[in-house]
């Protein structure tokens, strides 16, 4: 009868889509489309809407590919006993090309240490309230829309995942940029992250600017100001302190000359302890020969030991019951 | 839904429960088959249910693996305790099958035989001791303590060899299985 290989490759299908469906845990940051497969969710049919308030909130006017900042806001919390809640910036909700980047925009960075446009937040318990925000390069000059979305599961963990989204979006003016404006190159890039205990030191590079002044602060912290040295025509340099646990510092800078003013976004610097890395693929390998290498060599002990040819042997046969 | 966490703990319970009823039973079975402390006639129960335990051990095993990845936080294995977790269990698993593969080879005559007994207690008996080590790093993990800390074993340290190493003491495992299939089938 072949009815119990069928039910047993039932079982495990239906095993696995429940396993499957959804990672409690996250899947950590990444560059993810709403809802997709990548994400903690994998399929939009499981979910609920979630009762969260989501509001995205940007400025009405860019700079074409100057760095500019985005917020997104959600209240009325609620999530897994974890605390996890995962956060989406997102150029449409059309669940798929709908990153940022797919409509132009450049992440630089964004509030919880990455430059990616999905982030997992931990939610601390009685909070209600969390704000993540992203720091991006504007694309091409038009009116560019800015959306986000949630994902998070019930305390109970009993339901469906939950997704939320922006009722508006946020719309993004992108304008040319004045000759004269002081601003940064359109090459620079801050760094995001770094070791616990190394100091930063940062090359701004500019243009049409004749004075820099930069400012970090702590999050929640006060403002500081750091010097700043020339390095050559519309480049500059200064420090920024080293932190001694992971912490996320904030920086920005005050851009002079002829034309007016200008102050960039804050730019995130997380400090981690140094990450761990190995090639998944050989500590995989060396299991597989672990457990075949431990197998055959027990099984080799007993083939010079043990003589089963006897069959009338039987070692329980001394045993008095 | 419940979720991977809470399975992974189900899951776990059951694997550690199995593989240390199987230790306790494996002693015992180390015991009679020696004659000692006049165990002898408890030697048949011992086995069974040493070689039982494990097999069940074996079979949840798998559950708490997928759901300990399910539950882990974000993707792969990023952590030098996970690797170790992952060598310790892979072992584990080896060395449990070795043992199982050999009772049902063997039979009863696994005990009939003086080293034979001695290797089939102490290889089940490493097989639990890798098991509640396995179990040791994931409260380590999780919870940042264990109650094998007291030894300070150097769970952050990974052996790690290189792929072409693995590779070839792959090969050579596997030639030593065919060779004694083949030699018992001659």
């Amino acid at each position: 009868m072949k009815r119990t290989p069928v039910l047993l490759v039932v079982t495990v299908l239906l095993f696995a889509s429940s396993l499957g469906s959804a990672n409690p845990s996250g899947v950590g940051q990444g560059t993810f489309d709403a809802q997709c497969g990548g994400a903690c969710h994998g399929d939009a049919d499981m979910n609920r809407s979630s009762a969260s308030t989501v509001v995205v909130e940007a400025p009405t006017t860019a700079y074409e590919g100057l760095p500019t900042s985005v917020s997104v806001t959600i209240s009325d919390i609620e999530t897994t006993v974890s605390g996890l809640l995962g956060v989406f910036l997102l150029s449409d909700m059309t669940g798929a090309g709908d990153t940022p980047a797919d409509a132009g925009w450049d992440i630089l960075s964004n509030s919880e240490g990455g430059d990616e446009n999905y982030v997992e937040i931990t939610v601390a318990p009685g909070e209600t309230e969390r704000t993540v925000t992203w720091t991006l390069r504007a694309p091409s000059t038009g009116d560019h829309p800015l959306h986000a979305a949630i994902h998070h599961g019930t305390e109970s963990g009993e339901e469906a995942p939950f997704f939320g989204a922006s009722v508006q979006p946020a719309v993004v003016e992108v304008v040319a940029v004045p000759e004269n404006l002081p601003r940064l190159s359109p090459s620079f890039s801050p760094p995001v992250s770094r070791d616990v205990g190394e100091a930063s030191t940062l090359r701004l590079d500019t243009v049409s600017v004749q004075s820099v002044e930069v400012e970090w602060r702590l999050v929640g912290g006060p403002i500081n100001t750091v010097m700043v040295s020339s390095a050559g025509a519309d480049a500059w340099t200064f420090d920024l302190p080293s932190s001694l646990q992971p912490a996320t510092l904030e920086w920005r800078a005050h851009l002079g000359g002829e034309g007016p003013q200008q102050t960039t976004p804050w730019f995130t610097l997380q400090s981690e302890e140094p990450s761990w890395e190995v090639d998944e693929t050989v500590a995989y390998v060396q299991s597989i020969t672990l457990l075949f290498v431990f197998m055959v060599a027990f099984m080799s002990l007993h083939r010079k030991t043990a003589t089963p040819d006897d069959e009338k042997y039987d070692a329980f046969e001394e045993v008095e019951y | 839904m419940v979720s991977a966490p809470t399975l992974h703990v189900v899951s776990t319970e059951l694997t550690v429960g199995s593989f240390a009823m199987a230790g306790v039973a494996f002693v015992l079975a180390g015991l009679a088959s020696h004659g000692w402390f006049n165990l002898k006639r408890h030697l048949k129960l011992a086995d069974h249910v040493a070689h039982f335990a494990l097999a069940f051990g074996l079979l949840a095993m798998p559950f708490a693996m997928v759901t300990g990845i399910q539950s882990s936080p974000g993707d792969g294995v990023d952590h030098p305790l996970l690797i170790n977790k992952m060598f310790l269990g892979s072992a584990a698993i080896g060395l449990a099958l070795g043992v199982l593969l050999t009772r049902r080879r063997l039979g009863e005559h696994v005990w009939s035989d003086d080293w034979g007994r001695r290797w089939q207690s102490l290889g089940g008996l490493s097989a639990v001791g890798l098991v509640l080590l396995t179990a040791s790093i994931g409260g380590t993990f999780s919870r940042g303590e264990s109650l094998l800390d007291l030894f300070k074993l150097p769970y952050d340290t990974v052996p790690l060899m290189p792929v072409w190493l693995s590779g070839i003491v792959l090969l050579v495992a596997i030639g030593n299985l065919l060779a004694m299939r083949r030699g018992r089938a001659v």
